[in-house]
């Protein structure tokens, strides 16, 4: 355990290092990089997807995923616009786009927690089933032309020069961090990550520790996909298409484990920093998507080969010395 | 002896992440370099019948001073070449043949004017396009780039990061597809007439099918493409008119600019309409795999395709009677005049507003006029089409 521990503060060590190596680079070679609107628009660009990535942490830790994330984002996005195109007040649209994350949250806890499926095909068929509701509501239209209000919230800054969904995320990082790394229901987490057998006989309650991880879920994704309509100011039904690939990259590359038990908050925090560092820095030098893509894949690998390869390598010299020691004595 | 192997593993990745991260930005100059600029014009390749009838018949005379104000109403504009302006021209993604020959227009009329500002072609990956096209935009303020070509694939949705871009001074134009509701749009480079090319692909179905008429459906790109969707529109009002009456439109469905995609739409088409004779497709990765589809399945004698295509890409499909007509305008010359009128409205010759004439190097004279397409926002129209059949099409496949 203590072994593991050492590891991972190597891990985030590591992820400092390139954070600082990143924030360096860019600084020296993109104009305009360090400005405090280029760093409000760099988290802004992404903002939704950080969101759900604190609450991707704990299911992933807790040996779980959540795929249908982006597509419960989509429908909420979807529902407040259609309810508002149909004579809604945009207040209620709201409430009612959050209403549909908790009842989706609901619906795959239920089918995960109660009846004890796979999370991985659950939250599969939550992909394609929310998906496919958003198409059923907004068919091929997009809708816009939201009040003032709303469209001010995703778009101008509501605090000095900070929008509203980027207090957000900060507020919900610090709760996220505190519930995750300090408190009882973070423990749990990790306890039934580690071995759900062992978390049920030591009584933890698995059942409701998932159920409340999906519900919550889904919930921060619903909200997650009304800032984004506020912020596109439109919405159509493949609004956020794709955006749980890179939610799982950004906690995965946090050097949390995709088999559950270990990783932290914090980790995810540098990785997100890093990630969008990397985005908004290859934006300026105008590097193309294609290549982009091809970094944060690099990285990704290497988040995932790195532990594996220097696990091996530990475990053969220890072997090796092990031996030496014992023709040493023979 | 552990220690040590940790920090040479430390090292090793940090420093293979660094030459992953840095290695694509080779050149760590302040102002990037322009993405293999072609100066040289092609003169044999220019359709030159794109200078429209309008064109006033006395040629203005050539005004000396740099046109820093607008010039008087009826004045045609001309470029002051040599201005310096960061430009981006933004496609929907990349990867797509159109916008690679609209980028070699661009850059033809950029090597004209001799604007000293490098012109970047920079688009999103095709799976990342609305929320890509948005970060370009947005990092192009950052940038301090001057002005920007967009061929929105957005609908909307990029409204606010233009209206941004507009704040922050930056001169915005959009081509091939613009912004709906033109906010944040300065003009609108338009192709074609939206309603010419309903009439056109009218014309060719009714060519195709024969004085008989019959079934016909269209495969559309995405359901939210602003210019496919005004196409289709115009299509269904012409077919409304007595002449086109025994054409009947069955179906719209959408193969999102993607090959497979595209091709299994038309697959499904047949399948779903039997008597099905035509499938209409006003996207060039649309029309291709259709053609393709139905060659494969060996239906090219029932079901024929047409619409909007590539000759280079079309070529074979023509010659074998799957798609034997189709129409398209040029790419090349559609990003060479909106490569003129970004340029001038940028340097400040043009305030884009409506009925400002001006000239567009060696395409001529074009006026700026109000969008009849969309209920607000100022467009440039470039016109016409050329009618591709197995008589002309080898000729500009070339």
């Amino acid at each position: 355990m203590r072994h593991r521990a050492a590891f991972l503060q190597r891990w985030e060590g590591l992820l400092v290092v390139l954070l600082a190596v990143t924030v360096v680079y860019n600084a020296l070679n993109a104009p305009g990089y360090m400005t405090l609107g280029n760093w409000i628009n760099l988290f802004q660009l992404s903002i939704e997807k950080i969101i759900v990535a604190l609450i991707m942490t704990f299911i992933i830790i807790n040996a779980e995923i959540d795929l249908s994330v982006a597509s419960v984002m989509g429908l909420s996005a979807c529902t407040a616009g259609f309810l508002y195109a149909n004579g809604t007040p945009m207040e209620w649209a709201v409430v009612a786009a959050l209403l549909v994350g908790v009842a989706a949250g609901l619906f795959n806890s239920f089918w995960i927690g109660v009846v004890g499926l796979p999370s991985l095909v659950v939250t599969l068929s939550g992909l394609i089933g929310y998906r496919g509701l958003a198409y059923v509501l907004l068919e091929d239209r997009s809708i816009g032309g939201f009040p003032q209000w709303f469209n001010r919230l995703g778009q101008q800054p509501l605090l000095g020069p900070f929008p509203l969904a980027l207090i957000i995320f900060f507020v919900l990082l610090v709760f996220a961090i505190i519930i995750l790394q300090y408190s009882g229901f973070g423990r749990y987490v990790y306890v039934i990550g580690n071995n759900r057998e062992v978390a049920r006989y030591s009584g933890v309650h698995v059942r409701r520790t998932k159920m409340i991880l999906f519900v919550t879920s889904s919930t921060i994704a619903a909200l997650a996909g009304i800032l984004y309509a506020a912020r596109l100011g439109a919405v159509r039904g493949d609004m956020a298409m794709g955006f749980e690939l890179d939610i799982i990259t950004m906690v995965l590359l946090g050097g949390v484990s995709i088999f559950g038990g270990s990783g932290s908050m914090w980790g995810v925090l540098l990785s997100v920093l890093i990630i969008l560092n990397l985005r908004n820095g290859m934006g300026l030098a105008n590097l193309s998507g294609h290549v982009q893509t091809g970094v944060i894949g690099v990285l990704l690998i290497l988040s995932v080969l790195v532990p594996n390869v220097a696990g091996t390598i530990q475990a053969a010299l220890k072997r090796y010395r092990a031996q030496r020691m014992e023709t040493g004595s023979a | 002896m552990r220690k040590k192997t940790t920090l040479l593993m430390t090292l090793l990745i940090i420093l293979s992440m660094l030459i992953a991260a840095c290695g694509p930005a080779a050149t760590p100059t302040p102002t990037p370099v322009p993405p293999t600029p072609t100066p040289a014009p092609q003169p044999t390749e220019a359709p030159t019948e794109a200078a429209p009838a309008e064109a006033p018949a006395e040629e203005a005379t050539p005004t000396e001073e740099p046109a820093e104000e607008a010039a008087p109403a009826g004045e045609v504009v001309k470029a002051t070449p040599g201005q310096a302006v960061k430009m981006i021209l933004m496609p929907k993604f990349l990867g797509i043949l159109v916008f690679d020959q609209a980028n070699q227009g661009a850059q033809e009329a950029h090597a004209e004017l001799g604007n000293p500002e490098p012109l970047q072609f920079l688009g999103p990956t095709p799976e990342n396009s609305v929320a890509g096209q948005i970060e370009i935009l947005t990092n192009a303020v950052t940038q301090g780039i001057q002005a920007i070509m967009i061929s929105n694939n957005a609908g909307d949705q990029i409204a606010p990061a233009a209206k941004a871009a507009r704040e922050a001074g930056m001169t915005v134009v959009t081509w091939d597809s613009p912004i709906p509701s033109a906010e944040g749009e300065q003009v609108f480079v338009a192709q074609v007439d939206f309603d010419e090319t309903g009439k056109v692909m009218a014309d060719m179905a009714r060519n195709i099918l024969g004085e008989d008429g019959g079934k016909f459906a269209v495969l559309s790109a995405s359901p939210d493409a602003a210019n496919q969707n005004a196409w289709i529109a115009a299509l269904q009002r012409v077919l409304e008119q007595p002449e086109y009456a025994n054409l009947e439109l069955v179906d719209i469905v959408y193969g999102n600019d993607q090959s497979e995609d595209s091709y299994n739409q038309a697959l499904a088409l047949v399948d779903k309409y039997p008597d099905l004779e035509l499938i209409m497709a006003p996207t060039t990765v649309g029309i291709a795999a259709a053609a393709k589809a139905m060659q494969d399945e060996g239906l090219c004698d029932t079901v024929k395709v047409s619409g909007l295509g590539l000759p280079a890409e079309m070529l074979e499909f023509t010659l074998n009677g799957c798609a034997p007509q189709f129409a398209l305008w040029s790419f090349k010359d559609l990003g060479y005049l909106t490569y003129y009128v970004t340029y001038l409205l940028a340097t400040g010759a043009l305030q884009g507003v409506e009925g400002e004439t001006f000239e567009a190097g060696r395409m001529g004279v074009y006026t700026i006029e109000k969008d009849p397409t969309r209920e607000a926002g100022l467009r440039v129209l470039m016109g016409p089409f050329t009618i591709y059949d197995a008589s002309n099409v080898e000729e500009a496949a070339k």
